[in-house]
């Protein structure tokens, strides 16, 4: 410790500073960093940056080129696909965020009491997983969603969901290496519950897994949504999202490229950028890897 | 004077990682003669092990490095050899024992064929015959020479031990380096492996490097001693030098801390403070700030290592010309 | 002198893949206020099983614990609650105890804040630098994190926290084994001061003969789950009368010049108590066992006043005229 302060810190800032010190230092995960960052101020500024609405139509100016004016051209109801793809991002981005929020927030709870208590309890919720396992995550995605109706809300229910159970088997795997560690038993001694064994002793020490799945499973989310609106599934016209703007200029693939094209490249942008930032996330929280 | 078979000089390793250098092992000068069992003692983190890894060329690169200094084997510098070269010292002319007997074994190759898998790596042999040589190690080693066809698992850690000392004799070393052979195993189990390898390293007349933090197991085993602190030699003679006429403060305080078996002691006398931190040791001498007997020149520059008279060797300003007048 | 702690027939067995291990089976000895009983004995003979059931971290099969007087041995949660403070544990590994993400001043809090010792932020601050005065630690590190300290401050932590809740009776379990020989005087000596300050009697498991030795008034010699020898210190070390214990202290490396004794090579294995035969559980490696060791279970009783050896053949083994 440089500083003879007696100050007492009451958070455990030391361990994400120097994680946060290595993240800088790994150039691909910056990039992805600089991209997602570009990507949520579009998101908050759509309305100040795009030059149009996302719903501003004119027939008279349909399936143009890009061009100064419109630079990803228009769409086939004249609408301008960068606007549309500014907007869009909101959707996604608040997609991915919320839905990895719900299948992180149960997937964890699940896999802690799982991993913690074993035996009946582990038993019973393990074969739930199993067989939420043995559907293919797209299908149940597909079946969620198809059963809620159509709608944001209910995509991001339904991507949620399906991805509920990598992170109970992530977090459980966790949580039964570190349920037989001695600072675990240490607690025990001093007279801590379960809740609190759990909730100050053994996520905190899972949490970097769980930060990086979180991050890279927020690019699957963003994918499964955009696939489920690309089946009619997901968002309803006229608010733009990229996987219902690639699906409905899929017809027009042959003559607009462009009304295609920019949709599928914001997604890809999108995920390569997560997936960069998860890579590099998890070197820096797990230096051990890297030796 | 017996022959010189391995020696070490001016030896100094160093591990780098981004924010800092650690000096793991600083100019140590070490010789171990034909047939003698020598033994390294010192406390975590002091070197030995890096010591060790260096005569094999085996410190991990990077982050180790390998500064400077030179390991003479039978005329011949080892840091000089390519890997190639290097691969036929290695469990060959020298071999290893680590210190976790758990961990050192392929589970899921047979014993026999662990065995076998080193003498056909070194020799030009038939499977057969390497396997007839298997048996007869793992029968010297203590084990019913059927169970050559057992795993790893179906052994208890003492036994696993043996399997690995078998393994490290098969093609007769004249060099064994153990480190910590026994600290992994019970003491009466400890007790079996150390008179074990203690008859074979008479009987094939092996050169024994013994790395260890245990006095005790080093004076079962070694003839002479050599005590490492913070990746430098402090002192070294022959057993009864060391033992009985103990020279260095750091050596000594190691004898007082340990509890005495036969003898009763009411309070310890443990050294006080920390090892120095090897990524910033201090100007002068290493053990300057934990030392009973320290002088102010002790904090201006390194000591030279001195004989104090038949080949007994300490690094400390007190024994020099004069003492602490000089 | 009043006794502290008293254990009577203390069993704890585990289901296993292979069968039913008896860890600890019948163990029973009292522990008198301000003494240190050491518990000797190699892997697997439940010495540390036998700790964890008396502080209740462990559920038991069969036995009673006593603590100053009133039986513990069936108690509810919240009677366990009060209990706690009294019964605490100093771990083996200086590196898994502590938990990775809590500094040092974090870890030495939790007591008092689970507990509800201390509820005011400037009382809690000032006791936790207290207890890290008391057990050797500079302020300055209350705000360090574990791997940033070697394994000697690392273990004062462990002790910090097992007395942050005035405890009077304290397991150590190995507490010194992971520690270099220098430290590890370091951290008896502050055992031993800790004991004599504040009144503590401590059990004290570990393998270490020579530790056992130094900081124990009574030793208990386990084998296999079973009592098999029990005497105070200096009795042990004079005379002992099992053939395990003489063959475990003559195991022991002696740190001098010619103590190459004559090497009394005990046979075969440690094994797992596991399905245990009837009979002495030593019977296997025993120099001395014959017919009946392999049948009759031997009796834990007096060779001499306050001295217990488990062994049909103890008389005849040491030519003692009872």
């Amino acid at each position: 410790m440089s500083e003879k302060t007696i100050e007492i810190r009451h958070k455990s800032s030391g361990m994400m500073r120097d994680a946060f010190k290595r993240l800088m230092r790994n150039k691909a995960a910056v990039l992805g960093l600089v991209i997602i960052l570009i990507l949520i101020l579009s998101a908050i500024f759509a309305n100040v940056v795009a030059p149009f609405s996302y719903d501003e139509q004119n027939l008279r100016q349909r399936f143009l080129a890009p061009s100064p004016e419109h630079w990803f051209g228009t769409d086939e109801y004249g609408r301008d696909i960068f606007s549309r793809i500014l907007y869009g991002s909101r959707t996604s981005l608040m997609v991915g965020a919320i839905s990895v929020t719900i299948s992180s927030g149960i997937g964890t709870l699940l896999g802690a009491i799982s991993g913690y208590y074993g035996n009946r309890v582990d038993n019973i919720i393990m074969r739930f997983i199993d067989i939420m396992l043995a559907i293919p995550n797209i299908l149940l995605a597909i079946s969620i969603a198809a059963t809620l109706g159509p709608g944001i809300v209910n995509v991001m229910i339904a991507v949620g969901i399906s991805s509920v159970p990598g992170y109970a088997r992530l977090v459980r795997a966790s949580v039964m290496s570190l349920r037989d560690q001695e600072f675990i038993e240490a607690a025990r001694s001093i007279g801590a519950n379960d809740f609190r064994i759990i909730m100050k002793h053994i996520l905190p020490n899972c949490m970097a897994p769980i930060i990086v799945q979180a991050t890279m499973s927020i690019a699957i989310a963003i994918l499964s949504a955009a696939a489920l609106s690309f089946l009619g599934l997901g968002v309803q016209p006229p608010m733009p999202e990229w996987g219902s703007m690639l699906s409905n200029g899929r017809a027009y693939i042959r003559d607009y490229w462009w009304v295609v094209t920019f949709p599928g490249v914001a997604i890809m942008a999108t995920v390569f950028a997560f997936n960069l930032f998860g890579d590099g996330l998890r070197d820096a929280l797990d230096p051990r890897l890297k030796q | 004077m017996r022959e010189k078979l391995l020696e070490i000089k001016n030896l100094k390793v160093v591990y780098s990682t981004e924010e800092k250098v650690v000096e793991a092992v600083n100019h140590i000068d070490l010789t171990i003669h034909r047939g003698e069992a020598l033994g390294l003692i010192g406390e975590t983190g002091a070197g030995k092990t890096t010591t060790a890894l260096s005569i094999l060329n085996l410190i991990p690169d990077p982050p180790g490095k390998i500064l400077e200094g030179e390991i003479d084997y039978n005329g011949t510098n080892l840091l000089s050899l390519n890997q190639k070269a290097m691969r036929s010292v290695r469990g060959n002319k020298i071999s290893m024992i680590f210190q976790d007997p758990m961990t050192a074994l392929n589970p899921v190759m047979t014993v026999g064929d662990q065995i076998a898998e080193v003498i056909r790596l070194h020799h030009k042999i038939s499977r057969k015959e390497a396997y007839i040589k298997a048996q007869m190690m793992l029968e010297t080693v203590g084990i019913p020479g059927n169970r050559l066809k057992d795993f790893p698992h179906q052994f208890s850690g003492g036994m696993k031990q043996r399997v690995v000392i078998a393994i490290a004799l098969a093609c007769n070393p004249e060099l064994l380096i153990a480190d910590e052979p026994t600290t992994a195993l019970d003491v009466t189990i400890q007790e079996q492996v150390l008179d074990l390898m203690d008859k074979l390293q008479k009987e094939f007349n092996t050169s024994l490097l013994l790395i260890t933090h245990d006095l005790g197991v080093v004076a079962e085993v070694c003839e002479t001693v050599a005590i490492m602190y913070a990746g430098e030699i402090v002192e070294y003679g022959t057993l009864e030098q060391v033992y009985n006429d103990t020279k260095h403060p750091y050596t000594r305080g190691l004898f007082d801390s340990i509890p005495k078996f036969n003898e009763e002691v009411k309070r310890l006398k443990p050294i006080k403070g920390q090892m120095p931190n090897p990524a910033n040791l201090p100007v002068g001498c290493n053990f300057a700030d934990r030392c009973p007997d320290v002088m102010p020149k002790c904090r201006e520059a390194d000591p030279i290592v001195i004989d104090t008279g038949e080949n007994h060797l300490v690094k400390c300003y007190k024994y020099m010309a004069g003492g602490y007048e000089a | 002198m009043s006794t502290l702690l008293e254990v009577k027939n203390l069993k704890n067995h585990f289901k296993t893949p292979n069968g039913l291990l008896h860890a600890v089976d019948g163990v029973s000895f009292k522990i008198e206020t301000q003494k240190t009983l050491g518990v000797v004995g190699e892997s697997g003979c439940g010495k540390s099983t036998l700790g964890r059931t008396i502080v209740h971290l462990t559920p038991k099969t069969g036995g009673e614990i006593f603590f100053e007087g009133k039986d513990i041995t069936h108690i509810d949660k919240a009677d366990l609650k009060k209990l706690r403070p009294n019964l605490q544990m100093i771990f083996q590994d200086p590196y898994s105890s502590l938990n990775p993400r809590m500094s040092v001043f974090q870890t030495i809090s939790e007591p008092l804040i689970i507990n509800r010792v201390e509820r005011d932020r400037k009382k809690l601050s000032k006791r936790v630098l207290e207890l890290m005065d008391i057990v050797g630690l500079s302020s300055d590190l209350a705000n360090a994190f574990p791997h940033e300290l070697d394994g000697g401050r690392r273990q004062r932590i462990g002790v910090a926290r097992a007395l942050a809740l005035n405890p009077k009776f304290i397991v150590c379990d190995e507490p010194v084994s992971a520690l270099d020989v220098s430290i590890q005087a370091q951290i008896l000596n502050l055992m031993q001061d800790l004991q004599d300050e504040l009144g503590l009697t401590y059990l004290f498991i570990t393998h270490d003969l020579s530790v056992v030795k130094h900081i124990s008034d009574n030793i208990l010699v386990m084998y296999m789950g079973k009592m098999v020898e029990y005497t105070t210190s200096e009795q042990l070390f004079k005379h002992r009368y099992h053939p395990y214990t003489k063959a475990l202290l003559a195991a022991v490396p002696i740190p001098e010049v010619g103590a190459k004794k004559e090497r009394r090579l005990l046979k075969g294995e440690i094994s797992s108590p596991i399905n245990p035969k009837p009979g002495c559980r030593f019977a296997a490696r025993c120099p001395y066992a014959q017919d009946k060791c392999r049948v009759e279970e031997p009796a834990f009783q007096a060779v001499e006043p306050g001295h217990f050896v488990a062994c049909h053949f103890v008389g005849e083994i040491n030519q003692l005229n009872a």
